[in-house]
């Protein structure tokens, strides 16, 4: 059962993170999701596999990533270089000779012995703020044993431990990792079951059964819930998803306000982006705050 | 503590009147000089400060407690022709022309300044030290696109220092004179060097006494204020100055207004007696103390009032100005900054946290003020009081790049490295804006010249010729195609380091050498440790310590170039040396590609890298290794420092394209900061890096600038993980960190429209200035640097 998968696929490591979990931390992001929210701010989180990206306004046309692809997945357009995704292999040659960075691969073979070197560049700015590491994504257990490993080798280390969760995996993924885990930041992202799976892909049965679980155990569980405009953003789902997170007993509840920070990222993994929304107001943020003051939870905006 | 009705009165006089020369002073020094001729110099500097300050006009302003003004109204700035004759000349008519740095002035004092300046032809610093150069530095000194900056102490006083306030508080003008006076009465005449020395005591007598009877004017124009004066309160408050000002400076302070007031007479007399710069209070809230804590304790004082006479002192700081020259001084100091450093916190001589009462208020101070002035900087060691960091990162938040924060783990032991004891080391000040010093007894010279590195290195990579004019201006170190290893690359760069050191030495030591003989600073001699003792001015060598501070510039620029050819080049063989030096000398011109290459696949300075940051440690330890083998006039050795003040961008103008992908004339990196945009794993790899360049050598300071976005400082756990930011960068040694908190965004936004952003005060280097007051290169380079997000 506890098998030992030494190497993952990350995708970014992002020092001081401040609004993910206790003190300075360092953010690991993990590639695979089970799920596709359509508001996904890390696309290229979604697939387990590496994949290019293009960022076409760096583009200088120089041609060496046409003439080195082996597969002919390269080609000029007026739009700048496209990638045939269909015929990319993610073999990252392409990023190699691309010097002004217009093409760049997401998704990093690491050993967990390479990764913790790297996450310990920080040890101590951990130690003086009382921070760690978070593992995010992506989710985290959908790579389900090499995250177990990686969470094994840091509490091994005393690293203060954290994973942000969609939730949406077997429960026996998280709860073998439960003893070397400090905290989980737990998304719940609409607690109407058809609503759920239209926009992500899933129904939430097993999202809210595993986190009813995780309430019961020791671990610090942090509920977060994305505001996405016309959504999840409804006074009814917000008042029922307060209730629910009382129910499970706690007492804080994270609101991430909607961001379109990541919208540029799908065209350029060569993808659409479906939604039309705005992030929401100032206004509307205070007035669900206002909305949920019944909840007696305490409301925090951000992570 | 809420700010008062007439602070905020105050601060709209001071932030809406605007700046117009002065022509009272130079008149009243030039007859004075006229009056003297043929007296001993020291004597002569002492009869015309002493000439100023008995005839210059003086004016109280309207509800103000703290009272002295530096010229005849608010805002002005007096003329020094002593160092300025020749460029203020020069510029008389330009003055109301500028765009930036804009000084009104009447036609009448334009006619009077006129009429003086012809005196001063021939005898000032500027005419004079160039001369005595010998012709090859001559000729490095008068390059078009210089290695080295060293102008300006040769156009300007010095300053940079940090006087012993403390003697003059607790002892008075009267308590100096009777030292001074029991030295003269005991120097035997018949030794040699003593009629010099009896010179100088003297001229302290003349001194002591001008500066007591300028507080009395003040005294006796108070009562006769007061007089006239219908309101009950503002009488009353008159009553009190004209008793603050019959006492002080003349004898010891006895209360924490007095103490005040005889500190702004100080502090604005040194600015009347030269026009030198970074004239720093240091320690202040450790000597002002003991008179704010007799108060409270006597209930002589409430807290409110106390900080309200704290608050007119800091607004009375920024009443102090100075002419600013055009070029080459504005290219290199931004907003034209005082920089009065004042530095709170920190450790005692037994290692102890002093943290006070007053530290907080000095904090609050600068809360309610929200002007450049003074440069408030604070000190951290590793038993800092968390309630001092925490009133300290909200002070940041609000974004105008105060406080700036200084280590007392490094720079105490980089100071005793320095000879000097523990004691000593561990009572440091800063002068300026990064400069460690020790206080009240140094005479530092710590912003003596700017450095080239980065402009060293081209010259190393064309074999001495400079790439914007086509001349050859460095030493032959051989043809960089030809190199065909690392070493060579490296040894011709040190070469080039060490010949243009050697030339600013001997510029540095010239400029010392005539200050010594034109201007000597008898006010400012009498409180600085060591001078009256040896019966020295400050020029001759007086102080106790006396060193000189050069700064090295560009160094991540070097270290990332050095560490694109160590890789492309010789390691990974991407590249040839002729490839290199070609598109160099085209500045990338149809090689784009290639700059990309330089910039994008070389590790870069910044990131935590080891390879990058051991570069940058190493061109550090060769530029200290060089600057500490000098000695100047003044029997003080020389100290080096890494840091821009703003010359970054000027400095950046002269460098041809470099191998970090740089092209010509862009701006350098600042301080040890890394180069912008080139720092892309955030604020904490930035502290791994600069941790790993060896601030212990570079005594006469080291600068980082971190830029974050308001974003990553919203709510207090923010604050309190910017602490433990904070505290990691006390225990990995760096010796300064400063903090830009604003988003390009809102800069750009006051680019545009300047009007409604006059407020908006920002870090330039060491030290803050109004982002509108700066010009557009500078603006741009703070928009330009790193902004952390989250």
């Amino acid at each position: 059962m506890n098998t030992i998968i030494n190497s993952g696929v990350v995708f970014n490591i992002q020092y001081y993170s401040i609004h993910d979990g206790s003190g300075i931390r360092t953010l690991v992001f993990l590639k695979g999701c089970p799920l596709r929210c359509e508001w996904c701010s890390n696309p290229e989180s979604q697939s387990l596999k590496p994949e290019v990206i293009v960022l076409v306004n760096r583009c200088i046309g120089c041609g060496n990533c046409i003439k080195i692809c082996s597969e002919q997945a390269i080609v000029n357009t007026i739009e700048g270089n496209i990638i045939n995704r269909n015929k990319c292999i993610a073999c990252g040659k392409c990023t190699e000779v691309c010097n002004a960075g217009a093409l760049q691969i997401k998704g990093k073979f690491y050993t967990v012995d390479d990764l913790l070197e790297q996450v310990m560049e920080d040890a101590i700015f951990y130690e003086y703020s009382g921070g760690g590491i978070t593992l995010s994504g992506g989710e985290p257990f959908f790579q389900a044993d090499f995250t177990y490993s990686l969470l094994r080798t840091c509490k091994e280390s005393r690293l203060n431990t954290a994973v942000e969760t969609c939730g949406f995996v077997p429960y026996e993924t998280i709860e073998r990792c439960l003893p070397y885990l400090d905290s989980i930041l737990y998304d719940i992202k609409h607690l109407d079951t058809d609503i759920h799976k239209q926009f992500t892909g899933a129904d939430n049965l097993i999202i809210l059964e595993n986190v009813r679980k995780l309430a019961k155990t020791d671990v610090n569980l942090i509920i977060r819930v994305p505001v996405i405009p016309g959504i999840n953003d409804s006074n009814n789902n917000l008042i029922r998803t307060a209730e629910f997170v009382k129910e499970l007993g706690l007492k804080e509840l994270y609101l991430l306000p909607y961001h379109s920070l990541g919208v540029r990222k799908y065209s350029q993994l060569g993808r659409k982006y479906k939604l039309n929304i705005n992030p929401p107001t100032v206004e509307r943020i205070n007035e669900i705050k206002e909305i949920l003051i019944d909840s007696k939870l305490n409301i925090y905006i951000g992570g | 503590m809420k700010v008062t009705a007439r602070i905020n009165k105050l601060k709209r006089k001071v932030v809406s009147t605007p700046k117009a020369i002065c022509a009272e002073r130079a008149f009243l020094v030039t007859e004075s000089y006229k009056e003297t001729e043929g007296e001993p110099m020291i004597i002569r500097r002492a009869k015309a400060f002493q000439k100023v300050l008995n005839e210059m006009s003086i004016y109280i302003g309207e509800g103000e407690l703290i009272v002295g003004n530096h010229a005849s109204s608010c805002n002005k700035v007096p003329v020094f022709p002593e160092t300025g004759a020749l460029w203020v000349e020069e510029q008389l008519d330009s003055f109301t022309k500028r765009s930036l740095n804009r000084y009104l002035i009447t036609e009448k004092e334009k006619d009077i300044l006129k009429k003086i300046l012809p005196y001063w032809k021939g005898k000032t610093v500027l005419e004079i030290a160039p001369k005595l150069l010998p012709e090859e530095t001559k000729a490095v000194f008068e390059q078009v696109y210089p290695v080295i900056s060293p102008t300006l102490f040769l156009r300007n006083g010095v300053g940079h220092l940090v006087p012993n306030y403390k003697v003059v508080l607790e002892n008075g003008f009267e308590g100096i004179k009777s030292e001074v006076i029991e030295k003269l009465n005991n120097l035997d005449a018949s030794r040699p060097g003593n009629i010099k020395k009896m010179q100088f005591y003297r001229s302290i007598l003349i001194v002591s006494d001008a500066a007591s009877n300028f507080a009395e004017r003040y005294s006796r124009l108070a009562e006769k204020l007061a007089a006239e004066e219908k309101d009950l309160v503002r009488k009353e408050e008159l009553e009190e100055i004209a008793k603050v000002c019959r006492r002080v400076p003349k004898m010891p302070a006895t209360t924490f207004h007095e103490a005040l007031q005889s500190f702004f007479f100080l502090q604005l007399l040194i600015h009347i007696e030269t026009d030198g710069l970074a004239e720093s209070p240091g320690r202040f809230d450790q000597y002002m103390y003991p008179f704010l804590k007799k108060d409270l304790q006597e209930k002589k004082l409430d807290i409110e009032k106390a900080q309200e006479l704290l608050d007119c002192t800091w607004l009375k700081m920024n009443e102090i100005n100075k002419l600013s020259d055009v070029p080459p001084t504005t290219k290199y100091f931004g907003g034209v900054s005082m920089t009065q450093n004042i530095i709170i916190g920190g450790i005692d001589e037994n290692g102890d946290d002093i943290t006070n009462e007053l530290s907080y208020m000095c904090l609050e101070a600068d809360a309610h003020i929200r002007l450049p002035q003074p440069s408030l900087s604070i000190r951290i060691h590793s038993g800092s009081p968390e309630n001092f960091l925490l009133k300290t990162v909200e002070l940041i938040k609000k974004g105008g790049g105060k406080p700036a924060i200084f280590n007392d783990e490094i720079i105490v032991p980089a100071l005793m490295n320095d000879g000097i004891s523990l004691a000593d080391a561990r009572n440091y000040g800063i002068v300026g804006c990064v400069e460690p010093i020790s206080s009240g007894n140094a005479n530092g010279w710590t912003n003596a010249a700017m450095f080239n590195l980065a402009k060293c290195l081209e010259l190393a990579l064309h074999n001495g010729v400079c790439q914007l004019s086509g001349k050859k201006i460095g030493l032959s170190t051989g043809e960089a195609r030809e190199f065909n290893n690392f070493e060579q690359v490296k040894d011709a760069f040190v070469k080039q380091v060490a010949y243009f050191i050697k030339h600013m030495v001997i510029m540095l030591n010239t400029w010392d050498q005539v200050h010594m003989e034109l201007l000597p600073t008898p006010f400012v001699s009498a409180f600085v440790d060591g001078c009256i003792d040896k019966g020295q001015d400050l020029v001759e060598g007086g102080a106790k310590f006396n060193y000189t501070g050069p700064q090295g510039i560009g160094l991540a620029d070097v270290a990332d170039s050095l560490t694109a050819i160590k890789t492309l080049v010789f390691e990974n063989k991407i590249l040839t040396m002729e490839e290199l030096i070609s598109a160099l000398e085209n500045d990338f011109e149809g090689q784009e590609n290639l700059r990309l290459l330089l910039r994008n696949k070389a590790p870069k300075y910044g990131n935590g890298d080891l390879l990058p940051d051991l570069m940058a440690r190493e061109v550090g330890v060769i530029y200290c290794r060089e600057i500490e083998k000098y000695w100047n006039p003044r029997g003080g050795k020389y100290r080096p420092g890494l840091f821009p003040v703003a010359s970054n961008v000027p400095l950046g103008g002269v460098v041809g394209a470099l191998p970090n992908g740089r092209k010509k004339g862009l701006p350098l990196a600042d301080g040890i900061s890394p180069v912008h945009g080139c720092d892309v794993n955030g604020p904490t790899a930035v502290i791994r890096s600069v941790a790993r360049v060896n601030h212990a050598q570079a005594t006469n300071g080291t600068l980082l600038n971190l830029k974050f976005h308001p974003s990553a400082l919203k709510d207090e756990r923010d604050l309190k993980k910017l602490i433990s930011l904070i505290r990691v960068f006390a225990s990995l040694k760096l010796m300064h960190v400063q903090f830009n908190v604003v988003s390009a965004d809102d800069l750009r936004k006051a680019q545009q429209d300047p009007e409604n952003n006059r407020d908006l005060m920002v870090r330039v280097a060491g030290y803050s200035a109004m982002f509108v007051d700066l010009d557009k290169k500078m603006q741009d380079d703070i928009i330009d640097r790193t902004e952390f997000m989250l």
